[in-house]
């Protein structure tokens, strides 16, 4: 998170300043795609996509860097789903694992939580909970989001959310137990 | 639902009758979510899973910001198009048409509804509109009004053959003074003289006829209000007023301001 110079660094993005928009990005960009390869077939090409689209609308957007992310994520889940949805259309083709999907179907994920926890794995790990559960978690712990921006992204009742990701952590937190990690 | 109310698959971390599980660990799990420090006292497993969170949201690995050139990329496209080449276009087109689309068609309509304004507004200040037309833009954005324009002379040379020439008729004066124009003396002698000696019928002209506007004179019954030619015809004489020139009816002897 940026903090107190977001509203600074924004302006001067709007204004044009590459540096300021390069500083947004590099601040946003790993969470933006810790989430994207949770819930998109190709996150780099759907963040790619989503830059562009914030890039477009960035000049119009007026608040707070919780805003702007919570803007940005939501449009980010938005190019997910359009993704998702253009690559049902298509034929089915086979395509090589990536080493995302690999961690996704780990079948046994308990050696994630064993092992150095790294970013990347720290979010296959929570990538083996129900999606729901794992995206709620993901907007809220990764993107920084809070409650309420996380319901009106994922559609749900801030309730909802609340006992989603509640639920999702108890079973991390289990997993966790199960396999000894109790420092 | 939660807590012993949940099948057990569903909460795998929850451990009835043991501190910190069930809905005793809700504050502690809104900590975690929130990336507040937790307290000492707190679960083992709470730890682990707060350091595994934190973990997620960690640094940026360098493999994350390779996308950093292609939106600085699409930044600049954005700060600058007129300098993009229609290559480097193409995938923010991706993105853009449909609002460049909406948008052009309003400027685009805009654009065209001033120019014909504009030419219509002009063509009536220099007076080559049809005679009701240009009367109907005397009125309402006070050019000149047809019978103040044309000459009989322009009016022989540019009528078509075999047809008569076109006069304003009674129903183009009334148009005017019912929307309350204000014509100068120089028309209202015109008019007052072109009443009196062209000795055309009393039929009313085959004219656009204006819609429902209103008019000072009291209306009198009957379908349409055409003033009568004949010896009681209304007589308009210019007043000096202080602030503007505007005509006065006066009924002449032996007949008031009738219509049919």
């Amino acid at each position: 998170m940026i903090g107190a110079a977001f509203g600074d660094t924004l302006a001067k993005a709007q204004a044009g300043d590459e540096a300021a928009f390069a500083c947004i990005f590099r601040d946003v960009q790993p969470s933006l795609l810790r989430y994207l390869r949770m819930i998109a077939p190709d996150p780099e090409d759907v963040a790619g996509e989503t830059w562009v689209q914030v890039v477009a609308g960035l000049e119009g957007f007026r608040g707070e860097e919780q805003a702007f992310r919570a803007w940005l994520f939501t449009i980010a889940r938005h190019r997910a789903v359009d993704a998702g949805r253009s690559r049902t259309r298509r034929p089915a083709v086979p395509l090589e694992m990536s080493e995302a999907a690999e961690q996704l179907t780990s079948p046994d994920t308990a050696d994630l939580a064993l092992e150095a926890v790294s970013s990347r794995a720290a979010v296959a790990l929570i990538a083996t909970l129900p999606p729901e559960q794992a995206e709620i978690i993901l907007l809220r712990v990764v993107a920084g989001l809070d409650n309420a921006d996380v319901a009106r992204i994922v559609r749900k009742t801030p309730g909802a959310v609340r006992v989603a990701a509640h639920r999702g952590l108890r079973r991390l937190a289990g997993q966790a137990e199960r396999t000894g990690v109790t420092q | 639902m939660s807590g012993p109310g949940a099948m057990h698959d569903e909460m795998p971390g929850y451990f009835p009758g043991r501190p910190g599980g069930g809905e005793h660990d809700e504050p502690l799990l809104d900590m975690i979510l929130d990336r507040r420090p937790l307290p000492p006292g707190a679960p083992p497993e709470m730890h682990v899973l707060a350091r595994t969170l934190a973990a997620a949201a960690g640094s940026a690995d360098p493999r994350e910001l390779a996308g950093e050139a292609a939106a600085l990329a699409a930044f600049r496209r954005s700060a600058s198009p007129a300098g993009v080449s229609h290559a480097a276009q193409r995938p923010a087109r991706r993105w853009l048409p449909r609002r460049s689309g909406r948008g052009r068609l309003p400027i685009a309509a805009a654009l065209v509804g001033a120019a014909a304004g504009l030419g219509s507004i002009t063509a009536a200040y220099v007076g080559v509109l049809p005679g009701p037309i240009q009367q109907m833009a005397h009125v309402t954005v006070g050019a000149p009004s047809a019978s103040h324009n044309r000459s009989p002379q322009t009016r022989t040379a540019t009528r078509p053959p075999g047809r008569a020439p076109y006069e304003p008729g009674p129903s183009d004066h009334k148009q005017a003074r019912s929307a309350g124009s204000t014509p100068a003396p120089s028309q209202a002698n015109h008019q007052q003289q072109h009443h009196g000696s062209t000795g055309r019928s009393p039929e009313p002209a085959p004219t656009c006829k204006p819609g429902p506007v209103p008019t000072r004179t009291p209306p009198k019954p009957g379908p349409t209000q055409y003033p009568t030619l004949g010896p009681g015809q209304p007589v308009v004489t210019p007043q000096p007023s202080p602030t503007a020139s505007c005509p006065v009816i006066v009924p002449q002897a032996g007949g008031s301001r009738s219509s049919h």
